[in-house]
Formats: C-alpha cells, sequence, structure tokens
C-alpha cells in the first residue's frame, strides 16, 4: 500500500474532529431514542419533583411549603429521627461487617465459605421481611424469643422491645451490614500479602502491620461502606414503617408516606423528598470521592499471594460471633416465617394440632393475593426484559463510544442510584397523574418506576460484560468482512449472553422486592406482593405474611442460583448496590 | 503532509509517510507511544484519519472524508491479543472469513484444512481456544488471518504474549509464512530482535511519523539520527562540533568521522557501535595511522561468555565508552589501554535531540 504520491496536494489543515452531524448517522435513532427514554424516565419526573416542591397554589413561587416542612415540629422530629437511624445503622452495620469481611477474606475461619453465602442470603433478604419476622421474635407481647425468657425466667416484663429507635437500628444493620462487608472483604481480597510482609520484615510486628499498612489500605473500603450503609437506611421505607410506627415516631420516609394518605399532601411530600434527594447525592458524591483517591487505586493487585492468618484459640469464638449474627440476620427470621407459614397460630408450640396448609391455600388461592402475584411475576419479567434490554444497548453503545455524548448517557442511566425510591415515587406520582401521561392507576407507572429504579444496577452490569469482552474480539470479525450489525449478532451477543441473563435476574430481584415506591404508586387494582404484605400486617395476617414472604425468598433463591451459575462466582464479587425495599 | 490521527491534543500520527511494495513485509518499530499502533489502526480502518490517506494501488481507502470499513478492505490482521472467539471452536474460527469471500462450502473445509496443516495443528480443529496453549493459539490466529488470502496482512505485536523461547521460534515461523504466501504486511512491534530477523524493511517511528526506513543493516549500519542509532542496537554518543569536512572536536578529542560533507562549526552527534572499537594495551604501536587513536583507562571489564564488556574513561575527558571486545578480557579494571576507532565507525549525526514539542 502506499499513498499516492500526486493525489490530493492540496495543503490539508489539521481539523480537530469530524463534525458531529458527519459522525452520528446511522446511530443517531439510537441515540435519540435512548436519551428520550432516560428523559422520560429520569429528567421529567425529577423536575416535576421540584417544580411542585416550589408551586404555591396560585401558580406562583414559593418557598413556604420548604418553610412548613422545617418549621413544623413533627417534621424536625422525623427529619431527626432518621438522621439517628441511618447513622447508628452505618455504625452498627460497620461494626459488623468489617470484622466479618476480615475474618472470612484473611483468616482460617472454619466454615468462611459457608458464612460468605449466608451473608449473601441476608443481603437479598427484603428488609421489610426481616422487619415482620423481627415482629413475630421480639414483639414486647406475643414475640416468641419474649415467650420464651418468660417461660424460663417467670419474668413478667419483656427481654426485648423492638418496637423502638434501637430495635428498628437493629433491624436495619443486620441487612445493610452485607454492602459494608462486600466492599471490604473485596478490597482485603486485593491487598496482596506481601505488602503486609513488606512491613513485617521490617520489624513491624502484627498489629503494627495491621494499623499501618492493612488498615490505611481498606479505611476508604470502611467509609465508603459506612456511606453505602447509611444510604439504604436513608432511603428504606419498609423497616421503619413496620416498627417506628407502632412505635408511634416518624422518619422521613414514612412522613412522605403520611403525606400521601387522605387528604393527600402531594406539595408537601414533594418538599421533603427534596432534601433526602439533595443527601443522597451529596452523600454518593463522597463515596465516589473516597474510593477515587490513592488508598483505594493502589489496591491493583494481580492475584498475588495471599497468607491465611491463623487466629489460634480465637477461631472458635470468632465462627460464635459469626453465627450469632447470621442467626439474627438469617436464621431466626427465616425459622420464624417458616413457622408462621404452617401453623394455625405462629406463637402456639409446634404440635400436629397447630399444623396447617391453610395459610398456603389462603394465600394462594384468595384472589387479592393471586392478583398480586400475577401482577409481580408480570412486572418483575416486563421489567428485567425491557431494563436488561435498554442496559445492554445503552452499555454497547458507551462502552464502545458509538455516539457522540456517550459519557452523559453513562451519566443519566447511573443518575437514579441516587434517588430514594420514595421519593422517585413522589416524583413519578406527580409527573403521571397529569396529561399528557396519565399512568397513574395501571401497572405501567410501577413498570416505569422500578426499570427507572433499576436502570443503574442493571447498566453497571452490562458495563462490565461489555467491557469484559475485548474490542479486537470484535475488530477481528470486522477485518474478516463482517459488517458490525452481523459482529453484534454473531460474535458480542453469543459472548454478552450470560452478562444480560445476569443483569435480567439482577433487575428481576430488585423488582419482586420492591416496597418504597410501590407503596405510593399502588392503587387497589394494581397491588403487588410487597404492598400486600404490608397491607396483611394491618390484618395481623402473620401466617399468609409468612407464606408470601417465603415464596418471595424462594423466588430470589431460584433466581440467584441461576445468576452465580451463569457468572461463575458469587453475585457479591461485583460492586453491586442492589435496592433495599 | 502524510497521516494525521489526533487523541485529544496529543497527535498519534503527525505526518508519517510510508510506501510499501508488493509483496513486502515491513515492520513498524518504535518505543511505546511512538503511533505505530495508530497507524496500523488507521490502515485497517478502525480510526478516520484528520488528514493525510490511505492508497492501495489505485484504491484510495481512507481519508479525512471517507474511510471504506475494515470489513470492505481485503485485509487481515492479527492482534495482540490474538482475538480468538471463544465461543466458536478452532475450525469455527479459522473459517469465519472465509463466509465472505464467496467460496463454496466444501471448498471452506479444505482451505481450512489446509491451512491448520501450514500452521501445524492439524487435528485441533474440534478444541475450543480456550484448550490450546499460548502458541496454539498465536497459530490459530495466524491461520485465521492467512486463510481468507488477504491482500494485506497486518499484524500488531503479535508475539508479545508468549514467553522468550517461543517468542524466537514463532519469528522464524511468522518470516516462513511470509515467504510461503507473500502476502504484502505491516508489523508493528516494539522489540528491535523480532523487527530485523522477521521483515523486508524497518521503519523507525517516533513522534508520530517516521524517522527512518530501511534494512535492518541499513539502518543498523547508517542511522541518519540521533534517535535511530540508539534505538537500534546499543552505541556510544559523543556531542561534538565539526572542525573541518571530515573532523570533529569533541571535548580535547579530535576524530576524524565517517562521510566528509561536514560543514565547520556544525553540532553533531557520533555515534559509535561498542563493537567497531578495538581494545589494545597501552603502549602497543597501532596498526593502521588512519585510525583514531585514544588513550584511556578501564573502569569496569564484565565478562559476558561470547564477548566481554568494558567501560572506558577516556583520558583528559570525563566521557566513558562502552567497548565489546573478544574473550578472553585483555585487561582489568584500572589498566591503561588504548582504543582504535576507524574513522568510517564514527558516525556523524544530527543533533536531534532538542526537546520537541509533542502536540505540535
Amino acid at each position: 500500500m502506499s499513498r499516492e504520491p500526486g493525489a490530493a496536494s492540496t495543503p490539508i489543515v489539521l481539523r480537530p474532529r469530524p463534525a458531529w452531524w458527519e459522525r452520528v448517522d446511522r446511530s443517531a435513532p439510537v441515540w435519540v431514542l435512548a436519551a428520550a427514554a432516560l428523559v422520560l424516565l429520569i429528567l421529567l419526573p425529577l423536575a416535576w419533583l421540584v417544580y411542585m416542591s416550589v408551586q404555591s397554589e396560585r401558580g406562583g413561587f414559593t418557598l413556604a411549603q420548604y418553610a412548613r416542612v422545617f418549621a413544623d415540629p413533627r417534621l424536625q422530629k422525623a427529619l431527626w429521627n432518621t438522621v439517628v437511624l441511618a447513622f447508628w445503622s452505618g455504625i452498627v452495620a460497620v461494626a459488623i461487617g468489617a470484622p466479618m469481611a476480615w475474618l472470612t477474606a484473611r483468616t482460617d475461619l472454619p466454615w468462611s465459605r459457608a458464612i460468605r453465602s449466608l451473608v449473601l442470603a441476608s443481603f437479598v433478604t427484603p428488609p421489610f421481611l426481616g422487619a415482620f419476622a423481627w415482629v413475630m421474635l421480639a414483639g414486647p407481647n406475643a414475640g416468641y424469643l419474649n415467650k420464651l425468657y418468660r417461660g424460663l425466667t417467670g419474668a413478667e416484663e419483656p427481654l426485648l422491645n423492638i418496637f423502638t429507635m434501637t430495635g428498628l437500628i437493629f433491624v436495619v444493620a443486620i441487612y445493610t451490614f452485607p454492602y459494608v462487608y462486600i466492599m471490604i472483604a473485596n478490597t482485603l481480597g486485593l491487598i496482596a500479602s506481601d505488602l503486609e510482609e513488606a512491613a513485617a520484615i521490617l520489624g513491624a510486628h502484627r498489629l503494627q502491620v495491621a494499623l499501618t499498612v492493612t488498615l490505611p489500605m481498606v479505611l476508604p473500603a470502611i467509609l465508603s461502606g459506612f456511606i453505602l450503609a447509611v444510604l439504604q437506611a436513608l432511603a428504606l421505607f419498609g423497616s421503619p414503617a413496620i416498627l417506628a410506627l407502632p412505635a408511634g415516631f416518624h422518619t422521613i420516609t414514612t412522613q412522605v408516606w403520611a403525606l400521601f394518605q387522605y387528604p393527600p399532601k402531594v406539595e408537601m411530600a414533594a418538599a421533603c423528598s427534596v432534601p433526602l434527594l439533595l443527601s443522597t447525592a451529596l452523600l454518593l458524591l463522597a463515596q465516589k470521592k473516597l474510593l477515587g483517591r490513592r488508598g483505594y487505586a493502589s489496591v491493583g493487585g494481580k492475584g498475588a499471594q495471599r497468607r491465611v492468618i491463623p487466629l489460634g484459640a480465637w477461631r472458635y469464638p470468632a465462627l460464635a460471633g459469626c453465627l450469632a449474627v447470621l442467626a439474627c440476620a438469617v436464621f431466626l427470621p427465616y425459622g420464624i416465617l417458616a413457622r408462621a407459614a404452617f401453623s394455625r397460630a405462629w406463637a402456639e408450640p409446634l404440635t400436629w394440632d397447630n399444623f396447617t396448609l391453610a395459610n398456603w391455600s389462603f394465600t394462594f388461592l384468595h384472589s387479592a393475593t393471586q392478583s398480586a402475584i400475577v401482577n409481580t411475576l408480570e412486572l418483575g419479567v416486563l421489567t428485567a426484559c425491557v431494563g436488561a434490554g435498554l442496559a445492554a444497548l445503552l452499555a454497547y453503545v458507551t462502552t464502545r463510544k458509538l455516539v457522540v455524548g456517550h459519557q452523559v448517557l453513562a451519566f443519566l442511566t447511573l443518575a437514579p442510584v441516587v434517588i430514594p425510591g420514595i421519593v422517585l415515587a413522589v416524583a413519578l406520582f406527580i409527573a403521571y397523574t397529569r396529561p399528557p401521561f396519565l399512568l397513574y392507576g395501571t401497572l405501567w407507572i410501577l413498570f416505569i418506576a422500578y426499570l427507572t429504579k433499576e436502570m443503574p444496577v442493571g447498566y453497571s452490569q452490562s458495563d462490565a460484560t461489555f467491557r469484559g469482552i475485548h474490542p479486537e474480539l470484535e475488530e477481528a470479525g470486522r477485518i474478516l468482512g463482517a459488517g458490525r450489525l452481523r459482529v453484534l449478532g454473531e460474535i458480542t451477543a453469543p459472548l454478552a449472553r450470560s452478562g444480560i441473563i445476569a443483569t435480567w435476574c439482577f433487575i428481576f430481584i430488585g423488582v419482586i422486592r420492591e416496597l418504597s415506591a410501590s407503596i405510593i404508586l399502588f392503587t387497589p387494582n394494581t397491588k403487588v406482593m410487597s404492598v400486600v404484605i404490608f397491607d396483611l400486617k394491618e390484618e395481623g395476617q402473620f401466617g399468609a405474611i409468612a407464606v408470601l414472604g417465603l415464596f418471595m425468598l424462594l423466588m430470589t433463591f431460584v433466581v440467584v442460583a441461576l445468576m452465580q451459575s451463569l457468572l461463575g462466582r458469587d453475585v457479591m464479587g461485583a460492586r453491586s448496590s442492589s435496592a433495599a425495599g | 503532509m502524510g497521516l494525521h490521527k489526533r487523541y485529544g491534543d496529543v497527535g498519534a500520527v503527525s505526518g508519517l509517510d510510508l510506501r510499501v511494495e508488493a509483496g513486502e513485509l515491513v515492520a513498524l518499530l518504535g518505543p511505546s507511544g511512538c503511533g505505530k499502533t495508530t497507524t496500523l489502526r488507521l490502515v485497517a480502518g478502525f480510526l478516520t484519519p484528520e488528514a493525510g490517506e490511505i492508497w492501495v494501488g489505485d484504491r484510495c481507502l481512507s481519508s479525512p472524508s471517507a474511510v471504506i470499513p475494515p470489513e470492505r478492505r481485503r485485509m487481515a490482521m492479527i492482534f495482540q491479543s490474538y482475538a480468538l472467539w471463544p465461543h466458536m471452536t478452532v475450525d469455527q474460527n479459522v473459517a469465519y472469513g472465509l463466509r465472505f469471500t464467496g467460496t463454496a462450502r466444501a471448498d471452506r473445509e479444505r482451505r481450512v484444512r489446509d491451512i491448520l496443516r501450514a500452521v501445524q495443528l492439524e487435528g485441533y480443529g474440534a478444541r475450543y481456544p480456550g484448550e490450546l496453549s499460548g502458541g496454539q493459539q498465536q497459530r490459530v490466529a495466524v491461520a485465521r488471518a492467512l486463510v481468507v488470502e488477504p491482500e494485506i496482512l497486518l499484524l500488531d505485536e503479535p508475539l508479545s504474549n508468549l514467553d522468550a523461547n517461543l517468542r524466537e521460534e514463532m519469528r522464524f515461523e511468522i518470516r516462513r509464512l511470509h515467504e510461503q504466501f507473500g502476502i504484502t504486511t505491516l508489523y508493528v512491534t516494539h522489540d528491535q530482535a523480532e523487527a530485523m530477523v522477521i521483515s523486508d524493511r524497518v521503519a523507525v517511528l517516533q513522534h508520530g511519523r517516521v524517522a527512518q526506513i530501511g534494512s535492518a543493516e541499513e539502518l543498523f549500519e547508517r542511522p541518519r539520527t540521533r534517535f535511530v542509532a540508539e534505538f537500534i542496537g546499543r552505541t556510544n554518543l559523543l556531542d561534538a562540533v565539526a572542525a573541518s569536512a571530515g573532523r570533529v572536536s569533541a571535548g580535547p578529542l579530535r576524530l576524524r568521522v565517517a562521510g566528509g560533507d561536514l560543514s565547520p562549526g556544525a553540532r553533531v552527534v557520533i555515534s559509535i557501535r561498542p563493537h567497531q572499537i578495538e581494545l589494545g594495551l597501552e603502549g602497543e604501536p597501532a596498526p593502521d595511522t588512519s585510525l583514531n587513536v585514544i588513550g584511556g583507562t578501564v573502569l569496569r571489564a564484565s565478562f559476558l561468555g561470547d564477548s566481554v564488556d568494558y567501560q572506558v574513561k577516556l583520558a583528559d575527558s570525563d566521557v566513558v565508552l562502552r567497548v565489546a571486545g573478544p574473550t578472553p578480557p585483555r585487561a582489568r579494571a584500572g589498566e591503561r589501554v588504548s582504543l582504535r576507532i576507524p574513522a568510517a565507525a564514527c558516525i556523524p549525526l544530527p543533533d536531534d535531540e532538542a526537546p520537541r514539542d509533542l502536540r505540535r
């Protein structure tokens, strides 16, 4: 080959890049469609939310709603309760998650693989289900543990009362500590032992090594795990609604929900939501900053040797500690749910007289619960299909830099991660109860809420999938004569398949457990399982709650197992921020 | 003029001109960041040039206004990662390109079999790439590229993922296949020995343009810039000023140099290859009066098996020259020696190492 010497001898001017209209051509429709979808899903509702919060009754601009929110002593109290709950949940989550991460990642703790799996079980347990279970375990009157305690000691007073701030923090923390655990375990897994051995050979003893080398390297992970846990606690609706409301106090999320009860005060709810949205955005920004700092970046091990630290005499006490945590998060709650599902009266002793399958037939034959199960599955499948497809499309477009503005696309896709479910629901409620989009009262508004909420998780998963497919694999097809679409179909798609199915699973799990957006957006015809569970509590139908809860858990575990086998690793290996209900 | 490609502010390829003859194998050699891979990807059609054009025969493949897509260039490429599709067997990988060349099915099978035999992978057709060793994967990549009988073959550091022994073996293998098939080839590498073994000509790239192109011998014997002299083989470099057409002075040193067309007063760099310096003991009469003879002291003599590497500090100067001498060692550290350097071994080069702005 050669450059034809005589040809094109006009002076060539260096041009920056070809103008955008020369590059866009056939990918333009994709870009426009994806951008439109994101605008509809995210920007429109949020714009309505902010607009509503500053709109006065006569249509002018006002900050009166904000003034009322911050002046109202009840709302002030709710705000303060939220801060207390989030902060202490974060602290407790770190106190539980950090030692367990270190024990399972670096020491000769027995059964560490099983413990990791059980942490995963706690990770995927819907927190509101855990809260219900703990009502049955530690309610002051009928709570199973309290009955046991009274029976053993003959005392009159209950041992535990879950309907307190302490109880709430406890229940929130045992289901948010996996976020801390994942962050730290993954970081520890990347720190090569030679970094620690380098310190040891220079004369540092074990404690000094831990304090001067290991701890500073995992500190960003600890802090960012703390922030993740705080974020979860901030956005949580289910646990506070189940535990705080009977105790007579509110958090910001239950307050927003209460403002939506008849007669709805949408403007006030909007004004409550905006500060919550801003604080989650700030916290996530802080977390991003922390992870970007050198401490985390330098932890770039290439699977170097990791020495196992012997615990010696502490092996079994440490194991007992881990099992105690998991008993609170998994064994006891699952046990009481199973018991309630098969009992006439869950608080009575386990006898054959007390055994029944009536709860199951009630749940699956009763028309209200039946339609909720159908709705949930429909929404789960639909959202997972559309979401996985959209996420795959967006991730492909952004990782291969196919369109101008792909960074903006990526940003918009990840943006909903800062939106708490209940805030999203308020925003969607405002946006889609008026023309041109009258979706309230249909399943579509729930679909949009779930799609928006799951977009960041789906996108991160797909993004990792496409990053794992070396662009040269596609280029090799191109240079041998295959066009872009053919390469996409014959090379990229088969390679991305398991990753995309895993994305589907992530989204499906997120949808079937969703409560905090559903609780605002449902109507009597569009109830979903989580909402029905919440309603059944009002009727005291604990048997049915247990059945629905176990059914939900079963679906979750089946899907998780499918996902693990597809990905060939456990799902906690990837950093995910699967939303809490 | 020539080819231009920029990434943001950085000109990866800036004004590259290269002409490759039909059937020739040209290596693009240079340090990382010199633009060699970018050049290859421009040729393949994965990138659009900001200026300049790429022609094959009478077809213009790339210009800033139009780029023929990779699939219509009748080229093949071997990638650094091999880019074998893990979900296809060796047979399927190799046969893939034949689907777009209008080859009949029966014919395809035969050609896949033939090419696998040519790369010594007969009987491996049903395996998946993950079940092959690095060297075997590399040969599958070669087979996949050659089976379509491309007009032009592009190789992007295809040997850099292999271990040292295998790499050496594969160099000869690729050269043999080139001689067998005679495909016009561009070969990107940062390994000068690899470039020298494999190619007909080597283009040394620096700052996104060709610093010098020629056979390995030409580049080694007659480098035209300081960069090329340093990059190809080891050398001693002396800053000097031309005293007359054939003589330079470097500090207290006076040297007769190759050529004879220097303009007096010009600043030059003198390149002297270590193996062209003869090391004699002090007092030994020089065999030929036309040699440059310089006295010095041995700082260190290192025995390397097939040669001895001396570091000699020149008398009345801070300059230290590396000398490669035959075994056994003739002098030890601290001994005074005299160095004899033929004028033809002292190559004057323009002083091109003035700091350059990469961004233009």
